[in-house]
């Protein structure tokens, strides 16, 4: 399956850069998504001795301490990090947050919760808005242009999980004045 | 102190179109010194309210308070001076008299409220410069790009020292980085102690640059929420999945 395999292509456009230890690149990705995400050591540990299996990277330099061994890129590894860089997404949207699940019970369920739901959760939508607002600008500030991407992105999802309430809670009350009209 | 401020079970219908009121029932207060953000799609009835609270326009019922002065009763004379003096606009197409100079747009404002010409000239010449364009004075609005042409309109909409600066869609009109040095302008008069309120559809201009954010939803107040100033570090508010090799 292909569907999870960020880490693998992480480290090799890492490695790409520079050889680097284990430890290294844990460090260096942790800094690339600019904290939003802790990687573990033994993750990147497994995906690294997986990648050398595959013949995708290779040690640096002799093989001794295993914690100190570094590693770079084989031409192959290149050559799939390459091929994985030009190749757009097309896997199917992953909707994995709760509240897509939660509304559509609450839609079936009909009893009066999902008002509250609706204006809690665009709540915390505007306050994320707000907050990563603040963290583009410091990313700017910071001269992080690569994290102002993330953050940009991050603010067009939110901006559409915010409309996408919007419109459940249209559709409610729409439905609601046809239930009334009709009865 | 009373509030700025104070709307109470506002109702505005048109034509008297009685099944689809443009505001139904609305109360809302707006305390001096707030950065106020009025949300909703078109025909929420964000504008209905705006035009009422800039006297404008009268409510069909309810009560309009700005300054303890009743704008639904009060005549139509006082109502002109309270427009021209009470509060300021920021439109989204800026609204300049192309045939004025960038000075004369922003003095004409402070002469049509009566003040002495020399004395409006005066601030005139201050905002602009506070504004960063007292160097385009002489120009006229033609010769601008758009963010010096909303910010000569800000100049105009404070020359009277309003009450009440109202943004209409201030940014709309605008490209990313002139509208945020826009609102990064308003955000700085809201510092000073000037109360703004911003319309807009854009719930990420609301977020940022609102404390508080009031969505109106077919005439209704459907949420107001004070928003807090960001102290989360990136990993509380974003996370990028990454996940192992699976095989």
């Amino acid at each position: 399956m292909e569907a999870a395999v960020s880490l693998k292509f992480g480290i090799l456009g890492l490695l790409a850069e520079e050889p680097l230890h284990g430890y290294d690149v844990k460090n260096r990705f942790e800094s690339l998504l600019g904290g939003s995400w802790e990687v573990n050591f033994g993750q990147v540990y497994m995906t690294l001795q997986r990648l050398e299996r595959d013949g995708l990277i290779e040690a640096d330099g002799e093989r001794g301490d295993r914690r100190k061994l570094a590693y770079r890129l084989t031409a192959s590894g290149r050559k799939t990090l390459d091929d994985w860089l030009s190749r757009p997404e097309s896997e199917p949207q992953q909707l994995r947050e709760e509240i897509y699940v939660k509304l559509l019970l609450s839609t079936r369920l009909a009893d009066g919760r999902l008002d509250a739901l609706l204006t809690a959760q665009r709540r915390v939508y505007l306050q994320r808005l707000k907050d990563l607002a603040e963290l583009e600008q410091g990313a700017r500030r910071e001269g992080r242009n690569d994290l102002v991407l993330l953050f940009k992105g991050a603010i067009l999802h939110t901006e559409a999980d915010l409309k996408w309430t919007d419109a459940c809670a249209e559709e409610i009350r729409n439905s609601n004045r046809k239930g009334v009209e009709e009865t | 102190m009373t509030r700025l401020v104070e709307l109470s079970d506002v109702r505005k219908l048109y034509d008297g179109g009685a099944t689809h009121p443009a505001l139904n029932g609305v109360s809302l207060g707006i305390e001096r010194g707030e950065f106020l953000a009025i949300m909703g799609p078109s025909g929420s009835g964000k504008s209905t309210l705006l035009n009422l609270v800039a006297g404008l326009d009268r409510p069909t019922s309810g009560r309009v308070l700005v300054d303890g002065r009743d704008l639904g009763r009060a005549g139509e004379a006082e109502l002109a001076r309270y427009r021209r003096s009470g509060v300021g606009f920021v439109f989204q197409f800026f609204n300049l008299l192309g045939s004025l100079t960038v000075l004369e747009n922003v003095v004409v404002a402070a002469q049509l409220a009566g003040s002495a010409t020399a004395a409006a000239r005066q601030r005139a010449r201050e905002l602009l410069e506070q504004l960063g364009i007292a160097n385009q004075a002489a120009r006229y609005p033609a010769r601008l790009s758009g963010g010096q042409q909303q910010r000569v309109a800000i100049a105009r909409a404070l020359i009277n020292r309003p009450l009440l600066l109202l943004a209409d869609e201030p940014t709309g009109a605008l490209d990313t980085r002139s509208g945020e040095q826009v609102m990064e302008l308003l955000v700085e008069l809201n510092r000073g102690g000037q109360t703004v309120l911003l319309v807009t559809h854009d719930a990420k201009l609301a977020a940022r640059y609102a404390r508080r954010v009031v969505s109106l939803v077919d005439g209704r107040v459907a949420d107001d929420v004070v928003l807090q100033a960001t102290t989360a570090s990136a990993a509380e508010v974003v996370r990028v999945r990454v996940e192992e090799v699976a095989g």
